[in-house]
């Protein structure tokens, strides 16, 4: 069998061009229900997310389609010129295209390092095409193995640990402070669009409260429906409100363009009293900050501004980094893994039926020989003498193959499979067709 | 007299207890994140010592005593608090929410199951336990114990994960758990700690006002010492209600409350020595048998006869 794998990505190609080679729903459908009638045989599955549309397909080494008549199909399928689609496509072959998979299980591939979304998409894309009944054994086992190794290489390294946008950095603090957020009460003060973002994702967490303030009331309110903020979830506040909103928050989001601090230590610590020494965390998106450096040395107050929030962005960004040789080295020995099981299975396919024609070759000549001796003896040959020549024929056949087989030691990982499979089907013919086939180098088209 | 196979027993669990709190420090201060596998190893290694532990003390309750009393000896009431600490840390560290508490844990249970090797093979002395006050005594002084023990490293816990957000170190694994989830398990280790000891301590001022045979005994340094242990534990209990004892100041709390317990029962024990004029409970028909509490210090009181009554291991 020989896997291939077509598509293109973020790397290489445009949001335009992926938008239009985008499929799901019905489109895909129609796909897979093309595929299955031109190609009956041959297993596919196909994954597309935002980032990448990625056709995986398993087929006996000499059938089709090869390359070209997938580009041909896929540009068919999604209305795009075939020129346009070859300058973009990325082509993978047997190996590669294992190797290729784990890498984007892995989230190796992906726009943000190690994002771990992209296995749940994979992970969807498999069982869809299994629910077409598309999907074989070669698939299916390369799908596990990658879906497995991925969660495994993900545990190991950690590569898709830590946050990436300022906003998640912020909640994976607030995680660390707080262990639930249904009874807790969140005040965002400034109604800018960064602003907006931050309190997106603190609004995920499902505060019991989310006021949000800002000197200009009607910004405040204008925030609080961009929010969909419900009366019973929270919504805008009076500026004056603001001490009062201080003692009652848990979290502080501040984000205004106000040239001096609005919470001083000064306007602050009288508040603690009230507040019960309750743990306060207080993120300042703010440049000039909102609040005093001072603040954040108060008991129970955990204040964090941009910079101390980049930082940990960036540092993500370098630890996910430094794991990718670990993790390349252990993806790059579970595709081997699989791709040699792939193999195996194939080649143990190819004996058997390197046996069945022997054995039929082996019927054929006892026949000839039987109706010849049936010329020397007229009164008939003596049935056992036949079954001693079937006998014969059965015994030199296993012994012929016995050495070549035991040779072909499938244990070993690093045993040329590919090439011996390759061997036996020139050598005794064993494929019905030819002229499909193609040169096994593992070439990246892309333009 | 040693008892080799309690001995060798705690060795080993000493050992792999001594291990597991390595790879915990390693998973804890590691630069890099460290895998999935050196976590299931800490796990197995804590779940081991568990049943390790539990297994030995079932085994010294009910084969080497053979007395059904689970506590005749100071290694069987350090088994409990053993078993006790490795348990909670387990529960703590998957239901609770509370994952890092494992390298806080693990080291003060490598404590306590050291301490049993030398309560096993150096300072073997039996309990006389003669009355049901000194069992209570006993068995609410060692469970109290491991329940503020708990309290003490969630206390470290909780002073460390803070110092990591006041540095604004990134968030990588390991996680150590919420604040306010720590704070949680203070608190409520210290509340089940604070009632079980004062149980403990009700018991034990029965028993000395019963025994004592002159006057003055309740200003014993011991009896001094436990009540301001006492008196810390009621704060920190009842930091939730207090404004002033919140977060770092409870964990302190819960470590000082550890440190002077500790204090209580090596310091005042060993060198203050005995409250004044304190009778050891006897019980009709046998001989004059030492106070639990004074075992270590005063083996020469062990009566010759329970000595020899004594079941041996070997």
């Amino acid at each position: 069998m020989r896997i291939l794998m077509l598509g293109i990505n973020h790397r290489t190609a445009a949001v335009q061009l992926r938008e239009r080679v985008a499929l799901s729903g019905p489109r895909l459908d129609a796909v897979f229900a093309e595929f299955a009638r031109r190609y009956p045989g041959v297993e596919l599955i196909v994954v597309s997310t935002c980032n990448r549309t990625e056709f995986y397909l398993a087929r006996p080494t000499h059938q089709p389609p090869n390359v070209e008549q997938l580009m041909a199909f896929v540009a068919e399928h999604c209305e795009t010129e075939q020129r346009t689609l070859a300058a973009a496509i990325l082509h993978r072959e047997n190996h590669e295209a294992a190797a290729h998979l784990f890498r984007v299980a892995s989230g190796l591939d992906s726009m943000v390092l190690g994002e771990p979304q992209v296995l749940g998409q994979i992970k969807r894309a498999y069982e869809y095409a299994t629910a077409q009944q598309v999907v074989g054994p070669v698939l299916h086992r390369l799908f596990q193995d990658a879906l497995a190794t991925a969660k495994h290489v993900r545990r190991e390294t950690g590569i898709d640990k830590g946050r990436v946008s300022v906003g998640s950095v912020a909640v994976d603090f607030a995680h660390r402070i707080f262990e639930s957020f249904e009874d807790k009460t969140v005040l965002g003060i400034g109604a800018g669009d960064m602003a907006k973002l931050a309190l997106r994702h603190l609004q995920d967490l499902s505060p019991q409260k989310l006021w949000l303030v800002n000197r200009s009331p009607q910004r405040a309110t204008r925030l609080a429906e961009v929010l969909r903020l419900s009366p019973q979830q929270g919504g805008a506040r009076a500026w004056e409100d603001l001490d009062q909103l201080l003692v009652e928050a848990d979290i502080i989001l501040t984000s205004t363009a106000s040239p001096e601090p609005i919470i001083t230590a000064q306007r602050f610590r009288p508040l603690i009293k009230r507040r019960r020494n309750r743990p306060l965390f207080i993120i300042d998106l703010a440049v000039p900050r909102d609040v005093e450096a001072e603040v954040g040395t108060l008991a129970n107050v955990y204040l964090y501004n941009i910079d101390d929030l980049q930082q940990v962005v960036v540092q993500t960004h370098e630890d996910r980094r430094g794991q990718v040789q670990t993790a390349d080295a252990m993806l790059l020995e579970a595709a081997q893994a699989c791709m040699t099981q792939v193999q195996n299975r194939d080649l143990g396919q190819l004996i058997a039926l390197l046996r069945h024609r022997l054995h039929d070759l082996g019927q054929a000549e006892s026949q000839r020989t039987l109706r010849r001796m049936a010329t020397l003896h007229p009164a008939g040959i003596d049935p056992k003498m036949q079954a001693m020549l079937d006998e014969h024929n059965h015994r030199l056949i296993n012994k012929i193959l016995h050495m070549p087989v035991s040779r072909l030691d499938r244990r070993n990982a690093n045993a040329p499979l590919a090439f011996y499979a390759a061997a036996l089907r020139r050598l005794f013919a064993l494929d019905d067709t030819e002229g499909h086939d193609e040169p096994n180098n593992d070439q990246d088209r892309t333009a | 007299m040693p008892q080799p196979i309690s001995t060798i027993s705690l060795i080993l669990l000493t050992a792999l207890t001594l291990s597991a709190t390595v790879m915990a420090w390693v998973r804890l201060i590691g630069k890099r994140p460290v895998g999935g596998s050196l976590d299931r190893s800490i796990i197995a290694l804590t779940v081991l010592c568990t049943f390790g532990a539990l297994g030995l003390f079932l085994y010294r309750w009910l084969i080497v005593n053979s007395q059904w009393q689970p506590l005749t000896a100071h290694v069987d009431g350090l088994l409990l608090i053993a078993v006790l600490l490795a348990g909670l840390i387990l529960f703590l560290r998957s239901r609770a929410q509370v994952p890092g508490i494992a390298a806080f844990g693990l080291p003060v249970l490598t404590l306590v199951l050291a301490w049993a090797i030398c309560a096993s093979a150096w300072t073997f002395h039996p309990f006389p336990v003669g009355s049901v006050w000194l069992s209570l005594h006993l068995a609410s002084v060692y469970v109290g114990t491991a329940m503020l023990a708990v309290a003490a490293m969630a206390g470290g816990l909780y002073l460390f994960a803070e110092r990591r957000l006041r540095h604004k170190q990134a968030a990588p694994p390991p996680r150590l758990g919420s604040l306010e989830a720590i704070e949680r398990v203070i608190i409520r280790t210290s509340t089940a700690g604070f009632g079980i000891l004062t149980l403990g301590l009700l018991a034990g001022a029965v028993i000395y006002a019963t025994e004592a045979t002159t006057p003055g005994w309740w200003y014993a340094p011991k009896i001094i010492l436990a009540v301001i242990v006492w008196c810390i534990y009621a704060v920190v209990m009842n930091v939730r209600h207090t404004t002033r004892f919140r977060g770092a100041r409870a964990a302190w709390l819960s470590i000082l409350g550890l440190v002077l317990l500790l204090a209580v029962w090596v310091f005042a024990i060993s060198f203050l020595g005995d409250p004044p004029a304190v009778t050891p409970p006897q019980e009709p028909g046998t001989a004059m048998m030492p106070h639990a509490s004074h075992a270590q210090s005063l083996p020469a009181m062990v009566h010759p006869a329970q000595q020899e009554a004594r079941p041996c291991e070997s």
